[in-house]
């Protein structure tokens, strides 16, 4: 198995689950900065140009987020990332699909990439201010909802968990204060040995 | 009983094609976008997302996300046989989904749809426009990858088909753009299908 990522990217959020399996693993680098994701080596790969994107050990390429999230979990009951039923797993990738497609792609984007949207500078700090509207809309959203405790679902830590670290990750970076359940669910991720070994591949 | 809330030619389409290929009775109720209705206050109690597909099940929960709901429909009615059996199978069935979902509709069609959603400058509108399209055809451009050979795109028939089928609708329909071979190949078969015929005829499509 290979996780092919970008550091800091929302790919951290596979790397934490693939640490939280146990199981050996390779990683490959690409920058999500320097256009590397744009070549042939990566295209052939992944011709949609994102990361994470997983190898699998029979060569078979897995791409999307709550996909790969979700088949890792399934893959490996024993880590216990996933709830046995499948309403408990469908609430799971309900959760994985809220966070991967609407609060990175709407609400943080937009803050990230700004040329992306506006092609004169002078117009990319709105764009900016409307990431972070966006997403301080979308976590209260989250956070008003909670039916969790410590971690996000009632069903308890699952693969959600990981891909709400990334967010909580990248509020730290941007300047968000989110709400306080996610600042204390984000404080969680962060004591998990899991989680500081993939940061800590991230950072070398 | 299953109830969707849907608005007509949506994204929602997919779905209700869905419940109309498991073939259990549901009720399918209109939503008017235009009007605000996702706004309302007897909606946001539903789904505080403001968005459709919105599915409420029998026992009154709501389950919201495309992906998600196709996923469970798919998996609570075996006999309609809308996913594979094995993970892996259903792990692909989810890729094309996703792919549909999060790429072709939330970055291309939105794009090109609602502009002035992605740039504070009206002259930049064009060109905003103009990477939506060209994200449209990259993306159509996998999936008709995915389809060489196939009827379907994880061989048999699939949820993942009814997610193909409405971002294609919408590039033919509302963006009179022409699909690549493989892909109008597998829009035909959508159309032939009884249950996208009544949905369409339902969503007043047809």
């Amino acid at each position: 198995m290979k996780l092919i990522y970008s550091p800091g990217a929302c790919s951290v959020g596979i790397h934490v689950i693939l640490e939280e399996i146990g199981l050996p693993f390779e990683t490959q680098r690409v920058s999500t900065r320097d256009g590397s994701m744009h070549k042939p080596e990566f295209t052939a790969i992944n011709p949609k140009s994102k990361v994470p994107t997983l190898v699998r050990d029979d060569g078979s390429v897995l791409t999307e987020f709550p996909v790969i999230a979700f088949w890792l979990a399934r893959a490996n009951p024993a880590a216990g990332l996933i709830p046995e039923d499948l309403d408990g797993q469908t609430r799971v990738l309900e959760m994985l699909d809220y966070i991967c497609g609407t609060i990175h792609p709407q609400g943080f984007t937009r803050q990230f990439r700004a040329a992306n949207f506006a092609r004169d500078e002078a117009d990319q700090p709105r764009v900016v201010a409307q990431g972070k509207a966006l997403a301080e809309k979308y976590l209260s959203l989250l956070a008003d909802e909670w039916k969790g405790g410590e971690w996000l679902l009632p069903s308890g830590y699952s693969v959600a968990d990981a891909a709400l670290f990334f967010i909580g990750n990248w509020c730290a970076r941007v300047g968000i204060t989110p709400p306080p359940r996610i600042a204390a669910h984000y404080q969680s991720m962060l004591a998990r040995p899991a989680v500081q070994r993939a940061l800590a591949t991230e950072a070398a | 009983m299953n109830t969707l809330y849907y608005a007509p030619g949506a994204c929602s389409l997919g779905i209700h094609v869905l419940l109309e290929e498991v073939g259990q009775p549901y009720e399918a109720i209109a939503l008017d976008l235009r009007g605000g209705a996702q706004f309302k206050p007897e909606f946001t109690g539903l789904n505080a997302k403001s968005k459709v597909p919105t599915l409420v099940r029998a026992d009154g929960s709501v389950l919201t996300e495309y992906p998600a709901i196709a996923f469970w429909l798919a998996a609570t009615n075996p006999a309609a046989k809308l996913m594979p059996a094995d993970a892996d199978g259903q792990a692909a069935a989810l890729q094309f989904t996703d792919h549909a979902v999060s790429s072709l509709h939330m970055q291309a069609f939105s794009r090109m749809y609602r502009p002035s959603n992605f740039t504070p400058n009206e002259a930049d509108v064009d060109a905003v426009k103009a990477r939506g399209k060209e994200l449209y055809e990259k993306g159509l451009a996998v999936m008709d990858k995915a389809l060489q050979g196939r009827d379907y795109l994880c061989g048999d028939y699939s949820f993942a088909d009814s997610a193909l089928f409405y971002v294609s609708f919408w590039w033919v329909e509302r963006m009179e753009g022409t699909l690549p071979a493989n892909v109008a190949g597998h829009y035909a078969r959508m159309l032939a299908r009884p249950a996208v015929q009544r949905t369409m005829a339902a969503e007043g499509l047809a």
